[in-house]
């Protein structure tokens, strides 16, 4: 009998994740991404390899997983990451008040650090504010996150899975309460077909809502953008991140020749309209400009907006909202074959789909375990071997 | 908001490519990326590249009014008018309007074998930085370079701009070249070394480049792939002459 | 791995050698220095051709030689000179590059070389035309 075989919708981090760990317990995989692999949520993300630090008191479940993958990531994924580390920084003396708890958030959520004097801060980064008061070393990373989904895609597809770009998802192929398949709208041929399958796995992130729609189900996703200001030139080596809780323009992530200015939060109805709005822009500057002064003098290069997929809880800003996932089997909601995965980070990418995985393996009767952990990740070029 | 008139080349493998005409609001502040976008909300059929947004991932390039750019961190401002022309990288297979086949340029990219990663300057504007003491997952302290990406963003441009390129497929490929200048500069290894000198000497390798040094002009990462390949044709030139005066290899 | 790919681009047409649309100095370097290639041995074959003449007896070659001494075919000579000046300058710079020499300098030793082209041919058409 040939192995069951798993239909994903959706290519970014968390679908090719899940493409790698179904493609290694040995399921018959098909990824279907409707452009460009990654174009959206992922490829248009803050590249933070999260050492969890930034949720260590306010999300200590996300936390815990953020340090987790990032440690396990650096063992598989070695040559795609810049591991420099982050720095939280204090610049006023509120900031200096939030240093104990996140120290302790940091010991509880068994996050390596290491407390700074302002003149070690400054001796490892030249260009932060000088009348910073305080930091602390974290092991944040960077990664690239059109090759970080690709280094996954790459390992899936030597280990046989499909991996489909510029084909829609346009219905969900339903018999006797079961998704037996989907129906997906080839952009290159113009020509809609049907792949049938024994599961669907909706990773369609800010989409999931919709994809999960043409079965008539629900998935509680709620699509909230955030804008991302690239600067002319790399301005620090570490992560730079405000020492308080989350908010906006409080981190400065270096990459490659760049540096990133992160983020706003606002929620979205349709993630394929994001219209930035220009103050958002003005704000990160300024805000960027309180942690690196030195940004001042340089130009903008990009700027970048895309929907998160935060998971919706009742009564909760979104700024509130856990970054943590959830697997959804919409057994619950009466119809089989049907799963959806939301909400999470690009960093923990690789645990969602171990879950998933758990999830998948069990609705299909098998027993196979989860093989991730340990198996080293080819390099994103050979995706096109 | 400028209301630009874009003309965008469609094609699929079988069909005649033709050019169709958008017109699009976008905000001033826009960058070329927006304005390809706005397109497509007008028609989802228009395949394009894209995911980082600020010039990393590189899956972006095309051609707008000609010369091959990464969309995304080009200004409207930059642009010389409201009209624009958005055509496919050259030299490339198409798959669909803007979208190009990168799979043999990854597989010499590949062969290529540079890595990713790289020490990271020791200044910025002449404020040196100390090797660091970085955190090792158990929580000790390491000291070791900063690293980072390279610079190359592998977008394929310089192959777009290449001449030598437009004439044959035979031809590595400037970004391919630089890429093993690039692994052949880092390695320590003498087999390796050789190895890699041995792919550049190779019918398609440096000497097939022209020295129209287009790539160098038209890379947005300033990677100057051009200098690379004269430098590998330097190490070639001064192998074959050490191994002419019977100095080995 | 090899350099080859049986991943093919669209086939290509000759008019793309030429076409500089979008393109600087370099561009132009190479799309002369394929004209002048092309050129230079399509006179190749003409020169053979020529010479055969002179299997053709004492007559033909004089009456070769007459033709020969004709405005237009003295100014050919010119085009002929100016082309192999430009290929030959050229591929000295390439050749220059080659060895690590004037590889950032290389579009103002570009300009140099054909201004010193220029000048040789300024001097040379003087002398076809007065010899």
């Amino acid at each position: 009998m040939p192995a069951p075989h798993v239909v994903i919708v959706g290519a970014g981090s968390t679908g090719a994740a899940c493409a790698h760990d179904l493609a290694l317990r040995g399921l018959r995989v098909t990824v279907v991404e409707r452009g460009e692999f990654s174009n959206a949520t992922t490829g248009r993300n803050h590249c933070l390899l999260h050492s969890g630090g930034r949720y260590a008191v306010t999300d200590q479940e996300s936390a815990i997983e953020c340090i987790d993958e990032n440690l396990l990531l650096r063992k598989i994924m070695p040559d795609a990451l810049e591991l420099n580390d982050g720095l939280f920084v204090a610049l006023t003396e509120e900031d200096l008040g939030f240093k104990a708890r996140f120290i302790a958030g940091c010991e509880a959520c068994h996050i390596p650090y290491r407390e700074l004097t302002p003149a070690q801060a400054l001796a490892r980064e030249p260009l932060l504010n000088p009348k910073l008061l305080a930091a602390v070393q974290v092991p944040d990373g960077v990664f690239e996150p059109w090759r970080f989904s690709m280094a996954f895609l790459a390992t899936a597809r030597s280990n046989g899975a499909v991996c489909r770009s510029y084909t829609e998802v346009v219905e969900l192929v339903r018999q006797n309460g079961s998704v037996t398949g989907v129906k997906v709208l080839d952009r290159v041929t113009g020509k809609t077909d049907t792949i049938g399958c024994d599961l669907v796995v909706n990773a369609a992130g800010p989409w999931a809502g919709e994809v999960a729609g043409f079965g008539g189900i629900e998935v509680p996703v709620q699509p909230t953008a955030g804008i991302m200001v690239t600067v002319g030139r790399r301005m620090n080596n570490m992560v730079v991140n405000r020492l308080d809780k989350p908010s906006d323009g409080d981190i400065v992530v270096p990459q490659r020749t760049t540096s990133i200015i992160g983020t706003t939060s606002w929620t979205v109805t349709d993630p394929d309209a994001i219209d930035i709005p220009p103050e958002h822009i003005q704000k990160m500057l300024h805000k960027g400009i309180e942690l690196i002064p030195e940004i001042a003098t340089v130009t903008t290069r990009g700027v970048g907006a895309a929907a998160r997929p935060l998971i919706k809880r009742a009564n909760e800003d979104e700024r509130d909202v856990s970054r943590t996932f959830e697997c959804f089997d919409h057994k619950r909601d009466g119809v089989e074959g049907f799963v959806s995965i939301s909400g999470g980070k690009t960093t923990t990418a690789r645990g969602m789909a171990e879950k998933l995985g758990d999830l998948v393996t069990r609705k299909l009767g098998l027993s196979v375990a989860c093989q991730t952990r340990t198996t080293q990740l080819l390099s994103y070029r050979l995706f096109y071997a | 908001m400028p209301k630009l008139h874009v003309r965008v080349l469609r094609q699929r493998p079988d069909t005649q490519a033709r050019y169709d005409h958008f017109d699009v609001e976008v905000p001033d502040d826009a960058n070329v990326i927006d304005v390809i976008e706005a397109c497509w909300r007008q028609d989802q059929n228009l395949m394009y590249r894209h995911a980082c947004h600020h010039a990393s991932c590189g899956t972006c390039a095309v051609r707008v009014d000609g010369k091959e750019v990464l969309p995304c961190i080009v200004p409207l401002t930059a642009c010389k008018s409201t009209d624009l022309v958005i055509e496919p990288l050259r030299n490339f297979p198409v798959v669909g309007d803007l979208v190009v086949d990168v799979s043999a340029f990854f597989q010499r990219q590949a062969a290529a074998g540079m890595v990713i990663t790289r020490d990271a300057e020791e200044t910025i504007d002449g404020h040196p930085f100390q090797p660091s003491e970085l955190l090792q997952s158990d929580g000790k302290l390491e000291r070791r370079h900063y690293n980072r990406f390279e610079n190359c963003v592998e977008c394929g441009i310089c192959l777009s701009a290449c001449p030598t390129l437009s004439a044959t497929d035979g031809f590595f490929g400037p970004a391919g070249l630089a890429a093993v200048h690039r692994a052949w500069e880092k390695s320590t290894n003498a087999t390796e070394r050789a190895a890699l000198l041995d792919l550049a000497d190779r019918d398609g390798g440096v000497w097939q480049c022209h020295g129209a040094y287009e790539c160098s002009e038209a890379c947005p990462q300033e990677f100057d792939p051009a200098e690379a390949i004269m430098d590998l044709r330097r190490a070639l030139i001064q192998r074959k002459v050490a191994a002419l005066f019977g100095g080995g290899r | 791995m090899s350099l080859h790919s049986t991943n093919r681009a669209r086939p290509r047409k000759p008019w793309q050698w030429i076409d500089i649309r979008g393109r600087r100095t370099g561009m132009w370097a190479f799309a002369l220095n394929r004209l002048t290639g092309i050129g230079l041995v399509v006179y190749l074959y003409l020169h053979f051709v020529m010479l055969s003449q002179l299997f053709m007896g004492r007559a033909a070659w004089d009456g070769f030689v007459e033709l020969a001494h004709s405005p237009l075919v003295l100014a050919f000579d010119v085009v002929l000179f100016a082309g192999l000046i430009i290929h030959g300058l050229n591929g000295f710079r390439v050749a220059l590059n080659g060895f690590g020499i004037g590889v950032r300098q290389q579009k103002t030793f570009f300009y140099g070389l054909m201004a010193v082209g220029a000048l040789l041919l300024a001097i040379s058409t003087y002398l076809i035309f007065t010899l």
